[in-house]
């Protein structure tokens, strides 16, 4: 682990209200490793959700460098941050944000439809994604017709679609009552376990410990980082 | 992106609000079928005049006695032209093919215990060349019949419908007013005329049986008949036929110069096509409201697909998050916007042609003549318009930051 995944270095980001320059976040230096498990947590307005989404390739930082994994991101056009969104990262939201009407099995398909992966591999690709996260038996079923828990788990195997290097989830259990989060978290831990790094952003301590490092941020700056030697496994803390 | 994919999620997209998309391709839906039926109501009425003129049998002029004028007021008698005058244009104006002189009447026709109200024709063998109009069975008038004025018959195809059945009307006698008449035969089908009335429902006899016999002999001008029918040659200039021909009957007449004309001459063909202009200026500007339509319904589509975009925005953030770049964003909605066109247009299209259909069969509507051109037309038209008033939301919607529209609540 000599090169680190993600390296962040004096990262800044201001924006324009109005007449006002407010900076979300106000110089940030971060290295993350393959494989690690991080939890990002913090109040809201700390500059956790900002910092996700520069690591997310959504936004762009005002200064300083971000990289992953030798890119420089603030380099790259938009389009060129659309393919790594694509290839490298996967997305899960605190809404699922799943297309309604419309299967797993197509929800999942969905960045397939925006790489390079030659169709006639995608039906088998999304299968495969949704049964390992246990929804085999679900794949027809339109987002109404499952329960949250399965809709994030749906959102999670859309993640995986694309064989990403990082999942980012952004307050994957907010939504879910604590069994069903507990469920969410196990399955994280699985990924983890399997070599994927995972980055979580959360508010909640009793979701963070689950990773094996906590970020804590405040006020735009990163004030704490602490690494969780031996992390809760979520599969034993289940009723 | 496989344009199938592209297609398939854009109907997806639109079956969601179904009774919105059929409501906003409402309007392309109209405009399509508007302007396919107004074209085709043009190119119908082109059609039937074409026939028209060819049905008269070409070039062709009537000439008529017209009122004699007195000191600047009508008089009630009407100047007769006669056989001679007939014989005369014939014979001295170079370009006419032939002229035929026309007398006519309205009567009974009668065979065993069937009658006919028909229209009694009195001709000479001119006329079939000047009508373009041939002998289905039997045979034309000898010149001895005409000169004697016999009681022979040439009838139209709806009298032998009407009197004759199946049966062979040649050699049979029919009694016409009070007299018998034999048919010697019968006339080739030709059709309605151009004011719709059914030009096979006649029966032909020798000028000089149906003026003896029918119309009596006008004393002052014993050979006069109703009027010439004057054939020109193919390719021949008519305006100089028809100043010939007035120079000749005035030159006949002794008209002074100065003086009225104591006939007309008509060219009908001409007539026919200016009315038919006329129509066809119409209907090019009925087509041209109806796609001014067209463009109103794209406003429409245009308005719709901006409340989509606003709808859709966190699944257009959700696809940009997976990876859509800005140009996959854009086709996506300017691929809905064509569906949406491309099919109200077909739906348009199927209205028209079934409006011209029972136009054209069951007389429902407005009958005409449907160009493929004008189909692929407006089709290939109003998936440019889904392109133009698609464009701009797509665009809307390509350029959307993706943590913007994430967030969009």
């Amino acid at each position: 682990m000599s090169q680190a995944l993600i390296k962040v270095r004096q990262a800044k980001k201001v924006y324009q209200m109005g007449e006002e320059q407010v900076w979300a976040l106000k110089g940030v230096d971060l290295d993350i490793q393959q494989g690690e498990f991080v939890a990002i947590m913090g109040s809201s307005g700390s500059g956790k959700s900002t910092m996700m989404n520069l690591l997310g390739c959504l936004d762009i930082a005002s200064e300083g460098s971000i990289s992953l994994d030798g890119v420089e991101l603030s380099k790259l056009s938009k389009n060129e941050l659309a393919t790594i969104r694509n290839q490298r990262i996967g997305f899960v939201f605190q809404q699922f944000n799943l297309l309604p009407r419309t299967t797993a099995l197509d929800n999942v398909t969905l960045p397939l439809l925006y790489s390079q992966v030659p169709e006639s591999e995608w039906p088998a690709r999304a299968s495969s994604c949704l049964q390992k996260v246990g929804l085999g038996s679900r794949m027809d079923h339109h987002p109404s017709q499952l329960s949250g828990g399965q809709q994030q788990r749906v959102a999670i195997a859309r993640a995986l679609v694309n064989e990403p290097v990082m999942i980012l989830a952004d307050e994957p259990t907010g939504a879910l009552d604590t069994q069903t989060g507990l469920e969410v978290m196990t399955l994280f831990q699985e990924l983890n376990q399997q070599g994927k790094t995972i980055i979580l952003v959360t508010h909640e301590p009793d979701i963070a410990q689950f990773a094996s490092r906590k970020l804590i941020f405040r006020d735009g700056e990163l004030v704490a980082d602490e690494v969780n030697p031996s992390p809760k496994l979520a599969s034993q803390m289940q009723l | 992106m496989k344009i199938f994919i592209l297609l398939r999620t854009a109907i997806t997209a639109l079956r969601v609000n179904l009774l919105r998309s059929f409501l906003t391709m409402l309007g392309i839906i109209i405009g399509v079928s508007a302007v396919i039926i107004m074209v085709a109501m043009g190119a119908g009425a082109q059609q039937q005049v074409d026939e028209q003129i060819k049905s008269l049998g070409g070039n062709v002029f009537f000439v008529t006695g017209s009122f004699r004028s007195s000191g600047g007021a009508r008089a009630s008698s009407v100047v007769k032209i006669n056989e001679d005058d007939a014989n005369l244009i014939e014979k001295q104006v170079s370009g006419v093919e032939a002229a035929a002189p026309y007398l006519s009447a309205n009567g009974q026709v009668v065979y065993g215990n069937l009658n006919w109200s028909t229209e009694i024709v009195g001709i000479d063998n001119r006329y079939f060349v000047v009508r373009d109009w041939d002998i289905n069975s039997g045979r034309e008038f000898s010149t001895q019949e005409i000169n004697s004025g016999a009681k022979v018959a040439i009838i139209g195809e709806r009298i032998k419908t009407e009197l004759f059945g199946a049966s062979e009307p040649i050699g049979q006698t029919v009694r016409v007013k009070n007299f018998n008449v034999t048919v010697v035969g019968v006339l080739s089908e030709k059709g309605q005329d151009a004011r719709g009335e059914d030009q096979d429902d006649v029966i032909l006899m020798p000028i000089k049986t149906v003026r003896n016999k029918i119309t009596g002999i006008d004393s002052t001008n014993p050979k006069s008949v109703r009027f010439i029918q004057v054939s020109a040659y193919d390719g021949e200039d008519m305006d100089y036929i028809e100043e010939e021909m007035t120079l000749l009957l005035r030159q006949r007449m002794r008209i002074p110069v100065g003086s009225d004309d104591l006939f007309r001459i008509r060219n009908v063909s001409e007539m026919i096509a200016t009315r038919a202009e006329t129509m066809q200026v119409f209907n090019t500007l009925l087509a041209w409201v109806a796609s001014v339509s067209l463009v109103v319904g794209g406003i429409g589509i245009m308005n719709i697909m901006l409340v989509s975009v606003t709808e859709r925005t966190r699944e257009i953030g959700l696809r940009m998050a997976v990876g859509a770049k800005p140009a996959d964003i854009l086709r996506q909605f300017l691929i809905e916007s064509i569906v949406l066109c491309g099919l109200g247009g077909a739906i348009g299209v199927l209205i028209a042609y079934g409006f011209v259909y029972l136009g054209n069969n069951y007389g429902i509507g407005a009958g005409g003549v449907i160009n493929t051109d004008v189909v692929l037309l407006s089709i290939g038209f109003s998936a440019l318009i889904g392109i133009f008033f698609g464009y701009y939301p797509a665009l809307k919607a390509s350029r959307l930051e993706p943590i913007d529209a994430l967030r969009y609540e």
